[in-house]
This record gives structure tokens, C-alpha cells and sequence, in this order.
């Protein structure tokens, strides 16, 4: 619901580094998105066009990398990959478990010069 | 011209708001002033529970309401009517509030003086709860007409609130909404959570609600440090 928010603050970032970096040009941008990060792919895509528009990003790329959700179970200690909405451990059934991966949103790098 | 290279950056799009939020609750520390950031879908009855909670505060604390701006100035000036200082935040029609729009509102008017500031954020369970706002704790509202299946449908909105409040009690003979199936639902997600059932419209339950406000007021004064809260235990990293 707020990847356009979300897009425009990376968007400003995406700039920061680039003046950093003396950067003139981006070809790419990564993003990793995890499946429980509350963000959704397609609106990402959706959005992106209209949020660089006038910017430094204009010619730029979108890559997602969809991060798959993984799980720990503090009871048994194993580690799990997270079907669904099912959040039990699938060794001992436990709801013990906290998710270590897929819950991040993250701007992994950028292709420029 | 230059080859393409890759600049890794690594960092989580939520890790700016996170760093401004937590500069934003030390400042309101040192003010002594307890920003609470209170979060509901659009109509269960915040500006009702606001007013009443004003009421029998206002002899108490002196407080402010900062509003988002989705909201039409009727509650700003209903709030004012009731005894606290009314204060409109710009959203740019964003969905949430961050740290920042937040810090710029509080900037514009200052909170010399206040005790306890209520931010109402944007009405919708789902984008707010991704944003730390820099309030010292996060209050949710679901009232009785929404349903109790809440908590499992928005499960981050019920982690990262430190208090729900199950509001419009006064409806509950109409209803189907299960309060025990409810609170259980929300302690699973987070067993933290302190829960008060009231109703905005005849004041049942106030009396536990607005203890806690003036408790949490006192103890934010007098505590040595900032401490934590649900959104920074559970929130996005
Ligand atoms: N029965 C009952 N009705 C309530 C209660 N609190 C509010 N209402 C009614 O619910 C409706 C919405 O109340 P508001 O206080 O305006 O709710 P709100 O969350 O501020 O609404 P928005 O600002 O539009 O999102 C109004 O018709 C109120 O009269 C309550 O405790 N019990
Ligand atoms: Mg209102
Ligand atoms: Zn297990």
C-alpha cells in the first residue's frame, strides 16, 4: 500500500549515494524484497516508473530479488523455510520460531558509472 | 566513459526512519514529554475516545493531539473544544506517518510545557505499523464493530502495539465479536501486550486507560533511559 512512499525515499538515498560516489549514471538498481517484508512486488513495479520522473534515476532499471521466508525454531533449533501462512515448526510443531529471513526490505546496490 | 561497476549499499529501506525515529523519542525524553502514537482503521471512534480522554485528563496534564492531515479539521477543532492543543502534521497524502514528517510537525509547533502528546496517525491497520514514528509507545483502537478476527488478519499491527484498546463496548450485545477469542489472538502475536476494553461513547472502562496514560506519563519523566517498546522489539529492521 505505501511502496510509492517507500520507492520515493529510495529514490532520495539512490541520490545520496550516487553524489557520494560522483556517480552520473545508473543502470540498475537491487532491491531484495522479502516475501514477509508487507511489500508487494507488483506495486513496487507499478510505482517505480512515476517515482523517477524528473530524477537522477530516470533511465534506471528494477531489479527484485524475492527473498524466501526462512524460520528457526527455538525449541528443536532447527531451521525451516516458511510455507504459506503456516509458521509452526514442521519438526516438532513448536510456535517457538522466529523468522531469519524474508522479512527484510533491503537496497542491495546500484550498476552505474 | 566509464565502465558500469556495482555500488553495494546494503541497507534496509527502514533503517533511516529507524535511526530518526529513535533521535526523535530521546529528544521528547529530555522534554519530558510522552508521545503516544495512537493507530486504528477510519472510524473507530478516536476522535470520540480523545475527546473523553482530554477530559478527564486535561486538570491533570497538559496535552496535545497531533493530527495527520487525511482527516478533515472537525477533529482538530473538536479536540481543541475539549482542552488540549491541536496540532495538523503534513502527510503529502502518504498512507503512514514517519519518524520525519513527525519530528517537522512537533519542530513547528513545539511541546514545551506538554505532558502527553497523542499522534493520530493515518487510519489504516497496515502501512502505520511499519513505521516508528519515534512515539514513546504505540497504541492501537479496534472497536467492536470491526470484528475480533483482527489479529490475525493484520498480524505486524498488533505486534508492534504496546496497548489495544477494544473500543465501543457499549455495542457488544449486538455483536458477535468473541472479547476473550480477541484478546488471546493478540497476546499470541505479542504476549506484551496490555489490553483495556472501554467505550469512548459512555465512559465504561476509562478509568484503567486514562491510569495507564497518567502512570506511563510518570514513569517516561523519571526513567533513567529511553527504554524500549513493542515497535522497536517487533517493528521492520
Ligand atoms: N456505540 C458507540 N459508538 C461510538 C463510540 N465511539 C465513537 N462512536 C461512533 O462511531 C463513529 C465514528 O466515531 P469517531 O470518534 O468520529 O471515529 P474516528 O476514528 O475519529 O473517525 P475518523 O476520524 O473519521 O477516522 C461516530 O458515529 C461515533 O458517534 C462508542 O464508544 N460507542
Ligand atoms: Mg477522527
Ligand atoms: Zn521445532
Amino acid at each position: 500500500m505505501h511502496e510509492l512512499g517507500l520507492l520515493a525515499e529510495i529514490v532520495d538515498k539512490i541520490e545520496e549515494v550516487a553524489k557520494e560516489n560522483k556517480v552520473t549514471e545508473i543502470e540498475t538498481l537491487v532491491l531484495d524484497v522479502g516475501e514477509y517484508s508487507g511489500v508487494v512486488p507488483v506495486y513496487l513495479e507499478e510505482c517505480f516508473p512515476a517515482v523517477i520522473e524528473g530524477t537522477l534515476l530516470e533511465k534506471t532499471k528494477l531489479q527484485l530479488n524475492i527473498i524466501k521466508g526462512k524460520a528457526f525454531c527455538h525449541d528443536c533449533k532447527k531451521t525451516f523455510m516458511i510455507a504459506g501462512n503456516e509458521q509452526n515448526c514442521p519438526y516438532c510443531n513448536s510456535q517457538n520460531c522466529e523468522v531469519i529471513e524474508g522479512g527484510e526490505f533491503v537496497i542491495k546496490e546500484i550498476v552505474a558509472r | 566513459m566509464d565502465k558500469f561497476r556495482v555500488i553495494e549499499i546494503k541497507e534496509s529501506v527502514f533503517a533511516d526512519n529507524n535511526a530518526e525515529a529513535a533521535e526523535l523519542r530521546l529528544s521528547l525524553k529530555k522534554k519530558g514529554t510522552l508521545l503516544i502514537n495512537l493507530m486504528s482503521s477510519p472510524g473507530s471512534g478516536k476522535t470520540t475516545l480523545l475527546k473523553r480522554t482530554i477530559a478527564d485528563l486535561k486538570d491533570e496534564l497538559s496535552i496535545a493531539v497531533l493530527e495527520a492531515d487525511i482527516d478533515s479539521d472537525v477533529d482538530a477543532r473538536a479536540v481543541a473544544e475539549a482542552g488540549a492543543k491541536a496540532i495538523q502534521l503534513h502527510t503529502g497524502g502518504m498512507c503512514h506517518l514517519t519518524a520525519g514528517m513527525t519530528r517537522q510537525g512537533i519542530e513547528e509547533v513545539g511541546l514545551d510545557g506538554i505532558d502527553l502528546a497523542v499522534l493520530e496517525n493515518v487510519g489504516n491497520l497496515v502501512c502505520p505499523a511499519e513505521f516508528d514514528t519515534g512515539a514513546a509507545k504505540n497504541v492501537m483502537i479496534l472497536s467492536v464493530p470491526e470484528g475480533d478476527d483482527k489479529p490475525l488478519k493484520y498480524p505486524l499491527m498488533f505486534s508492534v502495539c504496546d496497548v489495544l484498546l477494544i473500543n465501543k463496548t457499549d455495542v457488544l450485545p449486538y455483536f458477535d465479536f468473541d472479547v476473550d477469542a480477541c484478546v488471546e489472538r493478540a497476546k499470541k502475536l505479542n504476549p506484551s501486550i496490555e489490553i483495556f476494553t472501554l467505550s469512548g461513547r459512555t465512559g465504561e472502562g476509562f478509568s484503567a486507560w486514562t491510569n495507564w496514560l497518567k502512570e506511563s506519563v510518570k514513569e517516561w519523566k523519571t526513567a533513567e533511559r529511553v527504554g524500549d517498546n513493542a515497535f522497536v522489539r517487533y517493528g521492520r529492521k
